[in-house]
């Protein structure tokens, strides 16, 4: 049981980085990237990559992890978002995404191959330390961290501020000067860091997989409308019960009705309280 | 529709109907069977997608239903075909239906996912279903019993089929019910303020495309002959999805030429065969990113854009006579 609810909190907090780097880039942009589950999968293929590929040591795997998701957040804005939110079409959005999330899925399952790979240990370990391994303790302790860092970067940095007021009224923040093409672009980059470093820390426990993508881009949009959109606190709170009642479900009734209970749970709150449990009700629907 | 418009057309249905003659051999004879199942599934996709601007990127969850529940009919149970073919469909109306009824509702993104979900949802119930699917094993899916049964003759059906649901399709684009889910997907609110019953609309139309998505799947199955999960990947719904935007959303031509030309296109062409879904990403990516209306209109936009602008001077002749005499008669 103990294994259970550990399980449950890893892959929980898995749901719950993801879902903090869709607010990343919505903050600022309003857009619901359909790469942001990509970005992980960046981060744990390189990270792979270079430690056990190229033998380098383990932090300057989690360089290149960093770097690749922050390039890949830069890239997403230049090639999908910049033009099409120029044009202001309210869909084009989520077909460019689609489609550099398409292109990017296919190009490292043709480089890295289809199969999964393993992600190496970071930290020397005996793997019979069972419960306490750290491909279970690592994505939970990143979730927190990460949320905690970027609660303190919105209230505490003159940057973070100018993400809260482009964030609450984008046309207003241009008024007062703030340059928010520029800060769009920070935001992605922060997000695309964001992601490869998650990506990075629970590499261990999706294995170097090219398709985690759409299953991450799927359940940390689950955990952020269940949290509410726009929400950090919110986003850790439906990730993690999004985690516990997947890994409760297969426990219970075996391990093939994942993603049937996820989009219940999806279902369920969106019919109760269509903002999710923390969001603010006056959230224009994108 | 204009003398060209009616001539395109008939071209269209004349290659259509003596395909069989002159096509080379069985590969591309299966090649257009294969077109023809997809284009059942995409006219009904289209109306949801082209028309009225939901964009579901999950079909493939129906097309699997569809299949499976014809393979399951026809081959386990042991019903003719034909009648299996109309029980697939009638189950995907109400998969769709159920799908829809929540999942329309909310908005974009949102749709977007819950679509994408089932597709998921279905691909695991058929996984751990396996005594009633075969897991992931598969299943051998019947063919058509005589006439039928020859790769000449089932052509020839599949291709009837896609012609009933493109009628269907177009009757409705072209006539009122059409034009109202066009205004929906241009603007919900303008739609609503002139009386089109949004909601109904967009269930309806979504319902129509899980009928089509039923039958293209039985289609589909029979041709496949075998299906297991595996045959109904992620990446198909994609492919479907290309294949309504590159095509102009909004209209029925384009789409059909757009999955003509993605489903000949990496089967003509090797090196596109191994780069497959990089291929219809990039090709998404350019047409949303340089025309946005979709390659069947690319030359009506270049057109468009190269048109030597005619600066109309009209010059204002003022009406002195009359001008003068309402002045006398003071202003009245």
């Amino acid at each position: 049981m103990l294994f259970v609810i550990v399980t449950g909190l890893a892959t929980g907090a898995l749901f719950a980085a993801t879902a903090l780097v869709y607010n990343v880039m919505f903050s600022t942009s309003k857009v619901l990237s359909v790469t942001t589950g990509h970005i992980p999968m960046l981060g744990g293929v390189f990270g792979a990559y270079a430690i056990s590929g190229l033998g380098l040591p383990w932090w300057l795997g989690l360089v290149a992890a960093i770097a690749v998701g922050a390039a890949f957040g830069w890239l997403t804005d230049v090639v999908a978002i910049r033009r099409v939110l120029a044009r202001s079409d309210e869909h084009l959005w989520l077909l460019s995404t689609l489609a550099v999330a398409t292109m990017v899925q296919q190009a490292v399952g043709l480089w890295w191959g289809t199969e999964p790979k393993p992600f190496p240990r970071l930290i020397p370990q005996d793997f019979t330390a069972g419960a306490a391994d750290q491909k279970f303790w690592l994505p939970v302790a990143l979730a927190v961290v990460m949320a905690a860092g970027l609660h303190a970067f919105y209230s505490r940095t003159m940057y973070g501020k100018l993400f809260v007021a482009m964030s609450e009224d984008a046309f207003a923040a241009r008024a007062r000067g703030v340059s928010t093409d520029r800060i769009r672009v920070a935001s992605y980059v922060l997000a695309g860091a964001l992601g490869g470093l998650t990506g990075f820390a629970a590499g261990q426990l999706t294995f170097a997989y090219f398709a985690l993508g759409l299953t991450l881009t799927l359940n940390g949009f689950i955990a952020l409308a269940v949290g509410g959109l726009g929400s950090n606190v919110g986003a850790l709170i439906g990730g993690f019960a999004l985690g516990l009642l997947n890994a409760f479900a297969s426990y219970f009734f075996g391990g093939e009705y994942q993603q049937t209970i996820a989009v219940g749970l999806l279902m369920v709150v969106l019919l109760i309280r269509p903002e999710g449990l923390l969001g603010s009700r006056n959230v224009r629907p994108v | 529709m204009d003398a060209r418009g009616i001539a395109v057309r008939a071209g269209f249905a004349l290659a259509a109907a003596t395909l069989p003659f002159w096509a080379g051999d069985q590969y591309q004879l299966h090649l257009a069977t294969l077109i023809a199942a997809y284009w059942v599934l995409i006219a009904g996709l289209n109306l949801v997608i082209g028309y009225s601007g939901q964009l579901s990127i999950g079909h493939v969850g129906l097309l699997s239903i569809g299949a499976y529940a014809f393979a399951i009919l026809a081959g386990k149970a042991g019903v003719h075909p034909a009648l299996a073919v109309a029980g697939a469909g009638v189950l995907c109306g109400v998969a769709g239906l159920v799908l829809g009824l929540p999942s329309l509702r909310l908005p974009g993104f949102y749709f977007a996912m819950a679509t994408m979900a089932v597709s998921l949802i279905v691909g695991e119930f058929v996984l751990a279903q396996g005594d009633l699917t075969g897991g992931g094993v598969g299943l051998p899916v019947p063919s058509f019993p005589a006439p039928f049964d020859s790769p000449v003759g089932f052509y020839y059906l599949v291709a009837a089929a896609a012609l009933v649901v493109t009628l269907l399709t177009w009757n409705v684009a072209r006539r009122m019910y059409g034009r109202g889910l066009i205004a929906i997907r241009d603007s919900v609110v303008t739609a609503q303020a002139v009386g089109v019953p949004v909601f109904r609309a967009k269930l309806a139309s979504f319902v129509f495309s899980g009928v089509a998505a039923g039958v293209g799947g039985a289609l589909f199955a029979s041709l496949q002959s075998y299906i297991t999960p595996d045959t109904f990947h992620f990446e198909l719904s994609m492919f479907f999805f290309v294949c309504i935007i590159i095509g102009g959303r909004g209209s029925i031509l384009g789409p059909f030429l757009g999955t003509v030309v993605l489903t000949a296109l990496p089967e003509l062409v090797s090196p596109l065969a191994k780069l497959g879904n990089f291929f219809y990403g990039l090709m998404l990516l350019l047409v949303v990113l340089v025309v946005p209306e979709g390659i069947g209109r690319l030359f009506e936009v270049i057109r468009e854009r190269f048109r030597p602008r005619k600066v109309e001077s009209v010059p204002v002749r003022p009406d002195l006579p009359r001008l003068a005499r309402a002045i006398r008669e003071g202003g009245a």
